[in-house]
């Protein structure tokens, strides 16, 4: 890959659509999320600002901008403002080699989904950092767990990908996409069904969201380790929850729903309203399960899904050769 | 080992009927009422136990004899009536809401049944001072608007 | 000087005089093991329901040993009724338990009942048991609701809130209120049922068990509820009573003891309903328990309102505001929501008792809390919490 002006104006340009990505992917969420709570608890959600509430998640990111940052005593003052710093811009990065659409790519590069893999790691850097400097100990608990928890989580995430990448043979997002059919039933999730399982689940548990949420239990640690965040630095955190959560969507759907194709006119609709899609399940997921222990998090992953992911991968290989 | 797996296919069985229920309740009618939009049926309304208020007589005036018995009987000391001269009937019946525990200490030991709970469920001030409610004047306003009148603004 | 000196949240106990943080914290750290971090869950907390603290010695997610520390609701309800007169305290009775008011109007009304001499007409006393079964499944259908959100499921609580307000909207038209019910007056009660209360609780009783299937396919079947609850913070028989602690976690844990039963009162023995006794003594014993006991609730308002008789619902010359207790000593026990609610007065004939004693259930029933979430995960420690069912109010009164 050679890095032209050209390419270098395209990585610009794709970082800005990414952030303003990011940034409308957090209100809309804000407000989806919100609204399907209030659905399934039978309330109309947010309801009061602008037409049926639309515009309330653009005055809770005012509220939050204009907010006091309260900064707890005894921090480690570098730590606890390069934490939130750290948690929102390596998505950016992420989301470059995800092809949107047939031409519409950040960063055509042939090892995409390492370039994801690599830096999906930088998430759990800033949860450990926000809890170890923010002299809490809840936080410092919450920290701990995230470290245990993302790490556990991201090998069958791997394996999963891995089984994928097996039947491609490509590295490539863009050519594992071409190889998928534009039905539902040409799709990677026919034939790897079992991946797709163990990728929904660990995807729960790598964006620490409802009911693997232990990083950040409300009912045991109050918030883990955004406790003592206020204002921007809260914010900050809450944006690259939704960018983590939208970035394994788009994966989701890259690897396993065709991306950009579907059955009538392929394009960056079907990438968008298929990423949408596992949102829309994420969200329904937590609005409805109690939340597991962690050792029983733990366990389920190590136990169970890594199992599962290698068995699934070898059986993936054998039968790659044999056809092959 | 086998067993383990059957309980997890069971255990994720029991998810995804968890998981009908809530979609199922996601399209099912809202049960909250929005206040300002809509209000509680005024059925219930008939039983609650808002601010008390003076009972009129067939003339409009107040019952109360001034006997005292309200406000001794009262647990929290909110009420406050003193009698007029020369006659039985009150001249002042102060009433201090933010006070009351709505015990109906007042209303089941009154002998001559002049007060009542209200079911005013809207009543809104801006401080405590205001919940310091004239029940006569109360009164008043109520009898001027049974009898048709535009109440006059009280000075 | 330094020894006096109780506020000091960052000291160092430099010298072993020195009292760092408030006594509890500093006589708590003073027993932990070197290398554990001292949690302090609450006052505000979101799972200790209201104001109780809980100080935890923490080694990594294991709680080696767990203390509650009361007393940030202490409303001297005690020391009221003793400047009071008995009338004037009935309303109290209905804000020492917010959830379960009717059980505690009953005992304190009960208590004054057995020293007086007073005698409830029939009518009343089938009023005193709908009214206090009906809050009784209220106060259970809250606890469920918490109970899950202790364990990080937000849904449930709304779902049982919309039975909750029925049943509040049915009790609204006979106690006037929607909270702290003060429903029962010395020889009956304020007002009597009518034709639209009766149609209510008609009603509602089919619709209730309708709804308790979908709890179960929601809650009671899901496998991580089940996953987190089962097995979780034992208490046998053997604990619950050295420590006193009765209703559901009696009964969960095979005791069948049930004031309704053992030192009957009102019309109980005319009913007939079973003492659940519950599968286990874990907290998913005491969850089912208090689901069998919403079922139990509903047989017996079912019983009721066909048993119910005419008549008055208020004794002749009942007392008044002003009524004085005669001299003498008397102690009354009633089953609320949350175990064994009783009323000791102890009057020398005078204007108000000369004293009273509330015995809250959830006070004997947080003393196990110590003993059970010792060596337990934090999550589980949590969940023992919630399945106790504490109210704060009730536990400081």
């Amino acid at each position: 890959m050679d890095l032209s002006l050209l390419s270098f104006v395209q990585i610009i340009v794709a970082v800005l659509l990414i952030i303003g990505l990011m940034v409308g992917n957090a209100v809309v969420m804000v407000y989806v999320e919100r609204k399907v709570a209030g659905f399934i608890q039978r309330r109309p959600g947010p309801y009061e600002v602008g037409p049926i509430g639309t515009v309330q998640p653009i005055c809770d990111s005012m509220k939050l901008l204009g907010k006091q940052l309260f900064v707890p005593a005894n921090i480690d003052w570098i730590l606890f403002f390069l934490a939130p710093v750290l948690a929102f811009f390596p998505v950016l990065l992420l989301f470059l080699p995800i092809p949107f659409g047939p031409y519409l790519t950040g960063l055509g590069v042939g090892d995409g989904i390492l370039l994801i893999l690599a830096f999906a790691g930088f998430g759990v850097l800033s949860n450990i950092l926000a809890g170890w400097s923010s002299n809490n100990k809840y936080g410092l608990l919450g920290a701990a767990r995230a470290v245990s928890q993302s790490v556990a989580y991201e090998i069958p995430m791997i394996m999963a990908l891995l089984a994928v990448v097996f039947m491609s043979g490509s590295l490539n997002l863009s050519e594992i996409v071409a190889q998928q059919g534009s039905w539902p039933w040409q799709w990677n999730i026919v034939v790897q069904p079992l991946a797709f399982f163990i990728y929904l689940v660990s995807l729960v548990g790598e964006t620490n969201r409802a009911p693997f949420d232990l990083p950040e239990a409300e009912s045991e640690l109050t918030a883990g380790f955004h406790t003592e965040y206020s204002g921007m630095g809260f914010a900050l955190f809450f944006l690259s929850e939704y960018a983590n959560m939208l970035l394994v969507s788009f994966v989701c759907a890259t690897f396993f729903l065709g991306g950009y194709k579907g059955p009538f006119l392929d394009g960056f609709w079907w990438t968008f309203a298929k990423a949408y899609a596992v949102m829309f399940f994420i969200v329904w997921i937590r609005w409805t399960f109690p939340r597991v222990r962690f050792d029983q998090l733990l366990n389920i992953n190590w136990k169970w899904l890594l199992p599962l992911s290698i068995i699934n991968l070898w059986l993936t290989a054998i039968i790659m050769k044999i056809i092959s | 080992m086998l067993r383990a797996l059957w309980d997890n296919v069971k255990g994720i069985y029991s998810l995804l009927v968890g998981m009908s229920i809530t979609w199922g309740f996601l399209f099912s009618p809202r049960k909250t009422v929005h206040y300002p939009r809509q209000v509680v049926d005024s059925e219930i309304l008939k039983s609650y136990r808002g601010p008390l208020e003076l009972i009129p007589d067939q003339a409009g005036a107040t019952k109360c004899i001034s006997c005292q018995m309200c406000v001794r009987a009262c647990p929290d000391n909110c009420l406050k009536v003193v009698k007029s001269e020369g006659g039985k009937n009150p001249k002042t019946w102060i009433y201090d809401f933010s006070l009351c525990c709505l015990c109906a200490a007042c209303v089941e030991s009154c002998p001559a049944g002049a007060i009542r709970f209200s079911h005013k469920v809207y009543l809104v001030t801006k401080t405590r001072e205001e919940l310091k409610l004239d029940l006569l004047a109360d009164l008043k306003a109520r009898k001027s608007a049974i009898l048709g009148n535009v109440p006059k603004k009280s000075s | 000087m330094s020894s006096l000196n109780f506020i000091n949240p960052f000291g160092v106990r430099d010298d072993p005089g020195t009292v760092v943080g408030d006594f509890y914290t500093d006589n708590f750290e003073r027993n932990a093991r070197p290398g554990t971090v001292i949690l302090n869950l609450g006052p505000q907390h979101p799972s200790t329901h209201g104001v109780l603290r809980v100080l935890a010695e923490m080694d990594g997610e294991y709680v080696v040993r767990a203390e509650p520390v009361l007393g940030y609701l202490h409303r001297m309800h005690e020391k009221m009724a003793e400047v009071k007169t008995p009338w004037q305290f009935i309303p109290n009775t209905g804000r020492v338990d917010y959830l379960h008011p009717i059980s505690w109007n009953w005992a304190y009304a009960g208590a004054v009942e057995q020293l007086a001499g007073l005698t409830v007409p029939p009518r009343a006393e089938y009023l005193r048991v709908i009214s206090c079964e009906l809050n009784r499944i209220s106060s259970h259908l809250l606890w469920w609701g918490a109970f899950v959100m202790d364990l990080g499921g937000v849904t449930p609580i709304l779902y049982a809130f919309e039975e909750r307000e029925t049943i509040n909207d049915i009790l609204q038209i006979i106690t006037g209120s929607r909270l702290t019910m003060s429903y029962f007056r010395f020889g009956g009660v304020s007002s009597d049922i009518d034709a639209r209360f009766i149609k209510l609780t008609k009603d509602f009783i089919p619709y209730l068990r309708e709804r308790l299937k979908m709890y179960t396919g929601l809650v009671t079947d899901n496998v991580i509820l089940r996953r987190r609850v089962e097995g979780v913070g034992p208490m046998s028989v053997d604990l619950c009573q050295r420590y006193g602690a009765t209703g559901p976690i009696l009964r969960a844990a095979g005791l069948a003891r049930d004031t309704r039963r053992d030192i009957p009162y009102g019309v109980y023995p005319k009913l007939e309903f079973p003492i659940p006794t519950g599968p286990s003594d874990d907290c998913f014993g005491r969850y089912m328990m208090r689901l069998k006991e919403i079922e139990t609730s509903l047989t017996i308002i079912e019983q009721a309102l066909a048993q119910l008789p005419s008549g008055p619902y208020m004794m002749e010359k009942a007392p008044k505001a002003t009524f004085k207790l005669p001299k003498g000593e008397t102690y009354f026990a009633v089953e609320g929501a949350r175990g064994q609610v009783g009323v000791h007065i102890v009057s020398d004939g005078g204007k108000s008792p000369y004293r009273i004693k509330l015995r809250a259930p959830g006070f004997s029933n947080l003393s196990l809390f110590a003993e059970a979430a010792k060596g337990t995960l934090l999550a589980d420690a949590l969940a023992i919490l919630g399945s106790l069912d504490l109210v704060i109010p009730e536990v400081d009164r």
